[in-house]
């Protein structure tokens, strides 16, 4: 299918341009050139480029009409009446006339346009990045018939936590009517490891197993080549790989040869037999911040599934079979499972849909954006209807003078009309602008766990709504002098406004409304900014059961197989004396999984307790680690011992529990006790502090800690090196050391545990940023709004201001009765934004750790910012007013 | 004879570098690239507008060649007698001006 240009800004081209023949040929060009961008930036640069040059043409072509220089010349052949050419020279007469006004009022014009331009980009941004997510179809066919089939339906961290045994796989797909097929994808497959060699530069590769089917499941053709057939979706069947698209563009120039040749990955030689298309991106849809450069075959077969609960199991519902119905028909599948063979562990099914499964974290956090986006956008709106009302008496008198002088009703209208059109379009141009650089940002981010950031680009209709609002706004409140005018008041409007009078008492109550209406919503904004604010502070200070400050991690990808367990013992033990004995390292580790990085699930029994029939395993979240990985990691003994040195594979298999288990599975005795593993039988030696392994706001898991020289299962292994040095010189000495040991290992893997932390909670930074944000655009535009509406009080009171001190009233009488004025309307907009707020509760509710939603201190203080920030934005007019001198007034006012 | 500026000269140059195919999009890509110039489409367009009215190029319209035009047309350029003439008259007024300033530049 090829990719055409986004319809609305084509749209929007073609009326600018009109559809003369070398205007068609314009569009041809831009669509051209898109198609380019298209091949070498993929869709969503494109895209936004695509919007960003039909805009510039479009303001280009109209400018250059209204200055008489078009970019295409507009033939005058073709019967146009004389009525439309009137029509058209009016027209131009407004719009020259409307570029002319706005030029008079540059303040103005330029405030409107940054307010506009900030709620329009700021709500345009928000519902664009939640659009993939929660709003389109997936990228799939038919991806409401798609489930994820997880173990339980707990509230867990992504997909990982959903895996399944594989040969629940094969059950459910024998068994099961209600799916049309099932498939899925090893959710650990970042613990295997792919060395590219044989074509230029060695290369570390990420590839994720997935089922032979996987593709069928979901509906997705290769772009090149074939999907894999079944000799390679067997155990040790011919090794094949389909490349993924940004993978094949990068390593491959996007050259079509490479299918059907062999790569050597981990020296196996091993057929490239596709490609996948760009619109399929893995990991952005299942695996957010993580890369993946192909995919290769998951047996459903004995051998993996002894590898546990691995699987993210998708499958494809039969036409007419629900949730709830899959649900229902796998529970009783499960039970006679079961009955048939009691020991059978792992065995269970939760249906979701995928969309939803994938959405679901995300969903109140975006909810909440999304509505902190429309306050602003409605505090922009009231703004602009304030400063539009506040011109509105001048506005009066301009129209008055026209009327007299000829001016139809409609002439007048079409020019304010015309006006506010401008207003709110350079608003939009600025929104555009304001919404690609937040995408851009947003989708640049690397490590940002949100998934189908991928396919965000700018939403046509998000920003034709909040545009359509700024624009509607702008008419209802611009046309009111046109009217006003035009219900034949003329000789008023001339002689009342020589007067500099206001609009009446009924224009400063609607002014005034608007402003509570403003600091109300402001105040929302700023009480759940805060909530989130304290709530991300809440988190950061919990106690993570390890030190992250100074360790840094090293991922080792040994470069050569080994026969036996102890020679791989041997050769990382090599490694880490050689670590160890660089100057400024305090501690060196090996695990192999490391805390908010893998999750995994092993079943367990504990050895001498009884277990009832039913009773499933004890499911435990294993870390195979070297003795010296609790010392290295920071993680303090509770009680017994931790590894030490002796502990080697010749002795009796010992282990290292958490405290929650301790408490679990031994019921608080746990030294001495043992549990049965398929090595046999591991003895508790010591109980460690717990550690947030699987997230900062999840606590209270089974872990266990197994001696690399005693547990065979790992597949690679990450090294921890706890110093005072800088990053930057240990990474230099410590890659120094690791070659020294194996010449061709790569080194570059490594990273901060500081960063991992970062990026656990990279989700909640981004809700907390742009909240605050928010808050704050609505703090300022509510401090200006109250500002704009007491200085124009002011200067329409000068006259009565100028009597009541000519009368003896004082100085700071007068500024007591303005900020007086101030505080009341913030403090009416306070006690009603505080409700809201308070009736808002469940929406942020879920989103908030630690913290109350109705958190007493938060609200004071926000209420606190508010009215100081309220009280501060009135001084100055209440200054202006206290400053008026009253003879000079008295005078005006005669 | 139409007088005509910096850039309009080096839009009618590129049209005619362009001998094979002198389309919009090739003569942005050579000034880009070539004259080291950003030029914006509407700079470009309104350039190709005016340089008509003073009568110095003319164009045709051809079919769409690529299916990525979206079945728009495209407009094939080419100086008018006129345009050429200008062209030469630019350069002879340059080369008048060089002339003996070779030290200078040197």
């Amino acid at each position: 299918m090829v990719e055409r240009p986004p319809r609305l800004a084509e749209w929007v081209l073609t009326r600018a341009l009109g559809d003369e023949d070398a205007a068609r040929s314009i569009l041809g060009d831009v669509a051209e050139d898109f198609a380019a961008m298209l091949r070498r930036r993929g869709v969503g640069v494109a895209r936004l480029w695509y919007w960003k040059e039909a805009l510039a043409l479009t303001g280009s072509a109209l400018l250059g009409r209204v200055r008489g220089r078009p970019l295409t010349r507009v033939t005058t052949e073709g019967g146009s009446t004389v009525r439309e050419a009137v029509s058209t020279i009016g027209m131009l007469q407004d719009a020259r006339y409307a570029l002319r006004a706005t030029r008079k009022d540059l303040v103005f014009f330029a405030f409107a346009t940054a307010i506009i331009g900030l709620g329009v980009g700021a709500s345009t941004a928000v519902f664009s990045v939640m659009s993939p997510l929660l709003l389109q179809p997936l990228p799939f066919e038919q991806p409401d018939r798609l489930a994820v089939i997880a173990l339980s339906d707990a509230e867990g961290a992504g997909l990982s936590a959903v895996t399944s045994r594989t040969s629940n796989v094969r059950d459910f797909r024998e068994m099961s009517r209600s799916f049309e097929s099932i498939g899925g994808f090893n959710a650990f497959f970042e613990q295997g490891t792919y060395n590219l060699a044989g074509v230029g530069e060695p290369e570390r590769l990420l590839g994720v197993d997935v089922t032979q089917n996987f593709l069928d499941v979901l509906g997705v053709r290769p772009l090149l080549g074939r999907n894999f057939v079944a000799e390679e979706g067997v155990w040790d069947g011919r090794p094949a790989i389909l490349l993924t698209h940004g993978f094949w563009a990068r390593r491959f120039a996007s050259d079509a040869g490479v299918v059907g040749t062999a790569l050597t990955i981990n020296g196996v030689p091993t057929e490239v037999v596709g490609v996948l298309p760009p619109t399929f991106d893995f990991s952005s849809v299942f695996t957010p911040a993580s890369r993946v450069d192909f995919l290769r075959p998951w047996p459903i077969a004995d051998e993996t599934d002894n590898w546990g609960n691995t699987t993210t199991m998708i499958g494809r519902l039969t036409a007419g079979a629900t949730i709830e119905s899959a649900q229902a028909e796998l529970e009783s599948i499960v039970q006679s499972l079961q009955e048939a063979n009691p020991n059978r562990w792992g065995l269970a099914a939760a249906v979701s849909g995928l969309q939803e499964k994938i959405a679901r974290p995300f969903r109140s956090a975006m909810l909440l954006l999304a509505a902190a986006a429309a306050g602003v956008m409605l505090i922009v709106c009231v703004n602009l209807s304030n400063m539009l009302l506040a011109r509105s008496p001048r506005r009066r008198r301009e129209m008055a003078v026209r009327r007299t002088l000829g001016a139809t009703r409609g002439r007048l209208i079409r020019q304010l009309l015309i006006e506010s059109t401008f207003v709110s379009m350079s608003g939009a141009l600025v929104g555009v602008a304001v919404a690609a650089g937040a995408i851009r940002f947003v989708t640049r981010t690397t490590g940002l766990e949100i998934p189908m950031l991928s396919s965000v680009s700018i939403d046509a209709w998000a920003l034709t709504f909040t545009v359509g609002v700024a624009v509607l706004a702008g008419f209802a409140v611009g046309i009111i002098p046109a009217l006003q005018v035009a219900e034949g008041g003329e000789a008023e409007a001339l002689s009342s406004a020589s007067r500099g009078s206001s609009g009446g008492v009924r224009a400063r109550r609607l002014r005034e409304g608007l402003v509570v209406a403003e600091v109300a919503t402001a105040c929302v904004l700023l009480v759940f900014g805060g909530l989130v604010m304290k709530s991300f502070q809440r988190l950061m200070d919990v106690d993570l059961g390890f030190e992250p400050a100074g360790a840094q991690a090293w991922r080792l990808n040994p470069t050569r197989s080994f026969e036996a367990l102890a020679d791989i013992a041997g050769y990382y033990e090599g490694i880490v004396a050689a670590v160890e004995a660089l100057p400024g390292v305090r501690g060196v580790g090996l695990t192999d999984a490391l805390p908010l990085g893998r999750n995994r699930t092993w079943g367990t029994r504990v050895v001498g307790k009884t277990y009832g029939e039913d009773d499933p395993t004890e499911s435990i979240f294993p870390h195979i680690v070297d003795y010296r990985y609790t010392a290295a990691m920071g993680i303090d003994l509770v009680e017994g011992r931790t590894f030490d040195s002796g502990d080697t594979g010749d002795n009796t298999p010992v282990i290292l529990v958490n405290e929650t288990a301790a408490e679990r599975m031994f019921g608080g005795d746990a030294l001495g006790k043992a549990i049965r593993m398929w090595f046999g039988e591991a003895e508790v030696v010591g109980v460690v502090e717990d550690v947030k392994h699987e997230s900062l706001d999840v606590s209270g898991t089974n872990e266990v800690y197994f001696l690399i020289t005693q547990a065979w299962s790992f597949n690679s292994l990450d090294m921890i090196v706890r110093s005072d040095l800088p990053p930057a010189t240990l990474r230099a000495s410590v890659s120094a050391a690791i070659r020294g040991e194996d010449a061709l290992m790569p080194v570059d893997e490594t990273w901060t545990l500081d960063s991992t932390v970062a990026e656990s909670v990279s989700p909640r930074r981004f809700t907390l940023q742009l909240l605050g944000a928010f808050a704050a655009s609505a703090l300022l535009l509510a401090a200006l709004g109250i500002y704009g509406v007491l200085s124009y009080s002011v200067t329409e009171r000068v006259p009565e201001i100028g009597i009541r001190m000519a009368l003896g009233e004082s100085a700071s009488e007068v500024m007591r009765h303005v900020v007086g004025k101030t505080l009341t309307l913030a403090t009416v907009g306070v006690v009603i934004g505080s409700g809201a707020a308070l009736a808002g509760t469940r929406l942020i509710s879920s989103l908030l750790y630690g913290v109350e939603p109705t958190d007493p201190p938060t609200f004071v203080t926000m209420v606190a910012v508010l009215l100081v920030v309220s009280a501060l934005s009135g001084l100055i007019p209440s200054i202006r007013a206290a400053r008026i001198d009253s003879a000079g007034a008295l005078r005006s006012a005669t | 004879m139409a007088r005509i500026g910096e850039f309009e000269l080096l839009v009618l140059l590129a049209i005619l570098r362009q001998a094979d195919s002198p389309y919009a999009n090739r003569i942005r890509e050579d000034l880009e690239s070539n004259a080291g110039r950003k030029v914006t489409r509407g700079a470009l367009y309104r350039t190709l507008d005016r340089l008509a009215g003073k009568g110095l190029i003319e164009w045709e319209l051809e079919p769409s060649g690529t299916p990525e035009r979206g079945g728009h047309p495209m407009r094939r350029l080419a100086l008018t007698e006129e345009g050429v003439e200008s062209v030469r008259a630019s350069h002879e007024v340059l080369m008048r001006f060089f002339d003996g300033l070779d030290p200078v530049f040197r």
